[in-house]
Parts: C-alpha cells; structure tokens; sequence
C-alpha cells in the first residue's frame, strides 16, 4: 500500500516535471552568455535553459545544419548570418514580442547582413585592433605597418583567424576587405607572407594569454578580450590600425528550425532588458548596443578604449561563400613557408 | 589469420552462437563507430560542397586531386617528421623505463606501473595547459634558470617546434612504455643467464636476446604512438602558437573551421587512413614471412 502511494506521487511528480518543462536550447560562443542571465531567466519564467557552446561560426553553422539537436536560439556573425537568412535558415523575429528592441542604437540595426533587421538582434559588437605593452615597446603603434616591423619578430600574437589576418593586408594595401578574389589575394600575399614570419603565436580563443605572460608584447586581437587585458593592468593600450578597421557584431537568430520558438522570443527579450543587458557587459566588455544598459555602466567601463572606441561607419564582414577555401590554402601555405 | 577449430577440445569451447553473443558487443561498436563513418568520409571525398559547407553528392576527382598540391604535401611531409621525432624520442626514453619496471620485484612493479598511469587520471588539456605554465618566458622553468643563475634572460620554449615535439612525447610516453613492459615482463631471466654463460657481453645479450624478444612490445608502442601523433591537433595548437599547420589541423579547419570544405577534408582523411592500412598491411606480411 505505501509503494503504491509512493507510485502515484512519483508519477505526480513526473507529470508536472513534464507540463512545466518548457525549455530553450542555446546554441551561443564559448565565454559570451554570463551564467548570472541563464539563472535569472530560468528563476522569473520557469524555462529550462540548455547552453551548448562553439568556438566558430563555421562550426556553428555545421552543427546546424547537420540536424540532430533542434537550437531555439543560436549567436551567428554577421557575415554567417548573412548566408543564413540567404538560404532561409533563420526565422523571421516576430517583433512584437520584443518590446525591449527599443534600446537598441539604430546605428547598430539595419546593417548589411539583414537589412530590414528582420531576423537578427545584435547582441554584442566588437573590433579588431592592437595591443600594445607600452612597458616593453616605447615606438608609436598607429597601425598595421608600424606593427609588422622586423624589428618585433617574434613578439607578435594575432588571432588564428586567417579571414581576419587576410583582411588586414587588404586594408593595408587599400583594397576592400570584403572583395576575396584570387587576384586580390595573389596582391596581399607577399605582404602576408612577411608578416606570419614575424608573428610568435596564432590563438583566437584566448590571445589574450601569451600578452598577460610576457610571452609577447604585441597583438592583434578581438577587442573585448583587449578590454579584460585592459581591466588586468593598464601598461596595455589598444588602437584601432590606421589602415582600416572593422567592427563585428554578433547576433541573436532563431534558426528555422527551431522548436521552441515562444521561449526563444521570451530570452530575446529578456536578455535586452537594460539591467540584464549590463551583466553581460560586466563579464565581456564588448561594445554594447543597448544604449539604455550603457547608462547603467560605471565610468571605467564606459572609458576602456577597447569597449567603445571611436567607431565611424560599420563596414563588417560580408558572406564570401566558397571563397573562403581559398584563403585557407594561401594561409596553410603561407605559414608552411614561413616555418622553414 | 584463421584459427582452426578444433572440436576435441570438448567442453572447453563455446558453442557457435554464444561466441557471436560476446562478440556481438564489438562488432556493434566497430561498425557503428569505425566503419560507418570511415564510410560515411569515403562518400563525403567524392562529393561537392555549397556556399553554405554542405556537402552535395555528386561524383568528383577533384578533391584528391587538389590533396596532392604541392602545399598539402608538405604539410603532410611536416606531420610525418613530426611524428617520427616524436616515436623515436618516445622509444628511446621508453625502454629502459619499462624494462626496469619488468626487472623491478612484483609490489615495485605495481607501484611503478600505478605511477606510468596516474597522468591519466587528468584531462590532457589540463596537461597541456601545466606545461604552458611551465614553458612560458616568465614561466617556472625560466624562473628557476634565472635564479640559479644557468641562463642571463629568459629562453624561448614556448611556441617552438621544440614545445611541439615535447608536447607530443609527454602525452604518447605511456602509450609506448606501457606495450614493451608487457613483452619485457614476460621475458624469462634464464634466458639472458644462457646468453652470459654462452660468452655473450651485456650490449650481445641486449641485441641479440632481448631486443628480438621485446620487439613485438616495441611494434605495438611504435604503432600506438606514431598513429595519433600524426593526427594530434590541439597540441601544435597550444604549444606550437599554430604557426606550423599539421595535416591534423587542416583537416579540422575543413570539417569546423572557416575552410567550411568537408569533402576536401574527407578526401585528406581517406588518403590519411590507406596510407595506414597500406603500411600496416605490409608490416603484416613481412613479419609473417619472418615467422614462416
């Protein structure tokens, strides 16, 4: 008689585990989505958050695309957003359920990847610049060519990134970073090969590292992880290159094929609420569109010149397609030489 | 490699069915894990791609012809001596460590076996990551230099070809110590008691005794080591700086990076895995035609 009373609860039990599992599931970069705002989601609507995580877009894209996991929610780049709306991937925003769209900077909406901001909500914007330990080099780094000097061989850490490093060149050599064309690239490549030979270490996940232990005292990173080193010990500047620049932004989508489409909306909105919008600055010191939460920002955060530099117009990344094969035999090859 | 079965063994032997019940286990796992998807890379090589990464079935030459570009040759050629540095520095360093295990008396040899493995008990990136804070310029190796005053500034460890290296054979050397150790132990004393007694000096009954009589041990760790350290990644990665791509690398960056090529990818992964049968296969018949 107790098991039997034991029985019902536990199918009581089950069956209300079953009716209140509403869930979400988030498909978002390593080290971008604060633990705090998954909680505090949960806690005010009872949504189960699951958070699995990737270090490309590209990889992003062919998890998705390879089906098994249905994510609610995914973080593309711009430029992978791009192709996505393309090849309708991404599920229109039903803006109405977004009343908190309205803090957003319009300078950050509308941009090319979505033009209408149909389907995408900026979550965090970022550049790629320089870092320098002005302890150690006392010349003035304005740009890509004061950089990549001889003189700081092996000195040097840049992203192992190779669209972004053949970007540089192309800026460096006037041309635009979004035209990857095989003529393009048999320009910039003598200039590239030059500089892999100067650079020490290729890290994109945390470039910052070898910069913090003295193993370099130079660096072109992504600018939020300049903005920590920044935070850690002020001998660190950034610059935005002379030669050109370019902000990213990453976004927030729900992929067609999403299941939970109601809950998705529901973090959308949440997580562009100001306050909520602030604890995400606080752990990653990105640029932040949402003007309302920058008005909740200490002056420090405000003044770190990697968190908001000047910003003049937002010439992203575009999708480039098959192109991208190309950059990855030139840099394959390029660092292959640069090892003899 | 047919066994012969031999029926008078009586009660000692399983019946058919049962054998293929335990066995069953296996087999499940290696199609399901070894052969579906080596299946599965053989297609994808012959296959194209759209803008987005997927792959589109059709029938094409190009991506083994595009394998064979001067430029993923030499990757490949780099990954080889990669992984031959990192087997030979693995064997020589290897042996006498498992052959002083196998000397060592029955609770030693446990202990000392317990050790070779505990490494295992932590994630080899974590690893990783400690010889980072071992190698880095204002690193703990570097510190101790400074101030025994062996080195006036600090060496360049990290982000060499050398830390590759180093990297590869701290995380191989069980892999190689562990298979001698099994050929070493078995190894009966008497036999090497016979080559002192028949005037062999210590360097004859090492070469002409033990090492033929380990060798089988030295195959297996040479094969256990040189397979995935032509493959590893992450480690060229970490401590190299990714500044010298390793075949491993690039097929990655096909697969989930910016390459955004699977079939490409593919196409250098079957090339990859016939090279291994191939060189396997003849191994095979060589020491069988040794034994016959």
């Amino acid at each position: 008689m107790k098991s039997l009373r034991l029985l019902c609860a536990l199918l009581l039990v089950a069956v209300s585990a079953a009716r209140a599992a509403e869930a979400l599931n988030l498909f978002a970069w390593s080290e971008y989505v604060p633990q705090k705002v998954i909680d505090g989601f949960t806690k005010e609507t009872g949504i189960k958050v699951s958070y699995a995580t990737y270090a490309t877009g590209e990889e992003m894209l062919a998890k998705l695309l390879a089906g098994g996991a249905a994510y609610d929610l995914i973080q593309p780049p711009d430029y992978i957003a791009e192709a996505m709306i393309r090849n309708k991937l991404l599920r229109p925003l039903d803006r109405a359920k977004l009343p908190n769209l309205r803090h957003l900077a319009p300078e950050f909406l509308a941009l090319p990847h979505d033009p209408a901001s149909a389907y995408t909500v900026p979550w965090m914007l970022g550049t790629v610049g320089i870092v320098v330990n002005t302890e150690r080099v006392k010349d003035p780094i304005r740009g890509y060519r004061d950089l990549f000097q001889p003189k700081f061989k092996n000195r040097i850490v840049v992203v192992n990134d190779n669209r972004e490093i053949v970007s540089w060149a192309l800026v460096t050599l006037g041309l635009n970073q979004n035209a990857i064309t095989r003529e393009n690239l048999a320009k910039a490549r003598p200039l590239i090969a030059e500089w892999i030979k100067l650079v020490k270490v290729f890290d994109s996940d945390s470039p910052t590292t070898p910069l913090l232990n003295g193993d370099v005292d130079l660096g072109v990173v992504w600018s939020g992880e300049a903005a920590k080193l920044i935070n850690e010990n002020k001998k660190f500047a950034y610059v935005l290159p002379a030669e050109g620049y370019h902000p990213y932004v990453d976004l927030m989508a729900i992929p067609t094929t999403a299941k939970n489409v109601a809950a998705a909306h529901r973090f959308l909105d949440y997580v562009l609420r100001p306050e909520v919008s602030k604890l995400i600055s606080d752990e990653f010191p990105y640029t932040n569109p949402n003007l309302a939460a920058r008005k909740l920002l200490t002056p420090a955060q405000l003044a770190n010149p990697a968190s908001y530099p000047p910003m003049g117009k937002l010439d992203t990344f575009r999708d480039i397609g098959k192109a991208a094969a190309d950059i990855d035999k030139l840099m394959t090859d390029l660092k292959t030489a640069a090892a003899k | 490699m047919t066994i012969p079965v031999q029926p008078t063994q009586g009660s000692a032997q399983l019946p058919r069915p049962a054998r293929w019940f335990l066995l069953a286990p296996l087999a499940v796992w290696l199609v399901a894990f070894v052969v579906a998807p080596a299946l599965i890379l053989l297609v994808y090589s012959f296959s194209e791609r759209d803008e987005l990464g997927r792959v589109v079935f059709t029938f094409t030459l190009e991506n083994y012809a595009r394998a064979f570009d001067p430029v993923y040759l030499s990757v490949f050629g780099r990954s080889l001596g990669y992984a031959a540095a990192t087997t030979a520095i693995c064997a020589v360093l290897a042996y006498p460590v498992a052959w002083c295990m196998a000397q060592a008396r029955p609770p030693w040899r446990d202990r000392l076996l317990l050790l070779v493995m505990i490494p295992f008990w932590t994630s080899f990136l974590i690893r990783t990551y400690a010889w980072i804070t071992i190698l880095k310029s204002e690193g703990l190796l570097n510190g101790l230099l400074l101030y025994t005053h062996t080195i006036a500034a600090p060496l360049e460890l990290l982000y060499t070809p050398g830390a590759v290296v180093l990297g590869l054979v701290y995380a191989y050397l069980p892999f190689m110590i562990l298979p001698i150790y099994g050929s070493a132990e078995k190894l009966d004393p008497a036999l090497i008691e016979a080559a002192h007694d028949l005037g062999c000096g210590p360097w004859q009954s090492f070469a002409r005794v033990v090492l033929p009589l380990t060798r089988p041990g030295l195959a297996a760790g040479v094969m256990m080591v040189f397979v995935p350290a032509i493959g590893m990644f992450a480690i060229s990665d970490l401590m190299g700086g990714a500044r010298v791509p390793l075949i491993g690398n690039v097929i990655q960056d096909q697969f989930v990076g910016q390459a955004r090529d699977k079939p490409f990818g593919a196409a250098l992964a079957v090339i990859f895995m016939l090279i291994f049968v191939t060189v396997y296969w003849l191994w095979q018949r060589r020491a069988e035609a040794r034994v016959a």
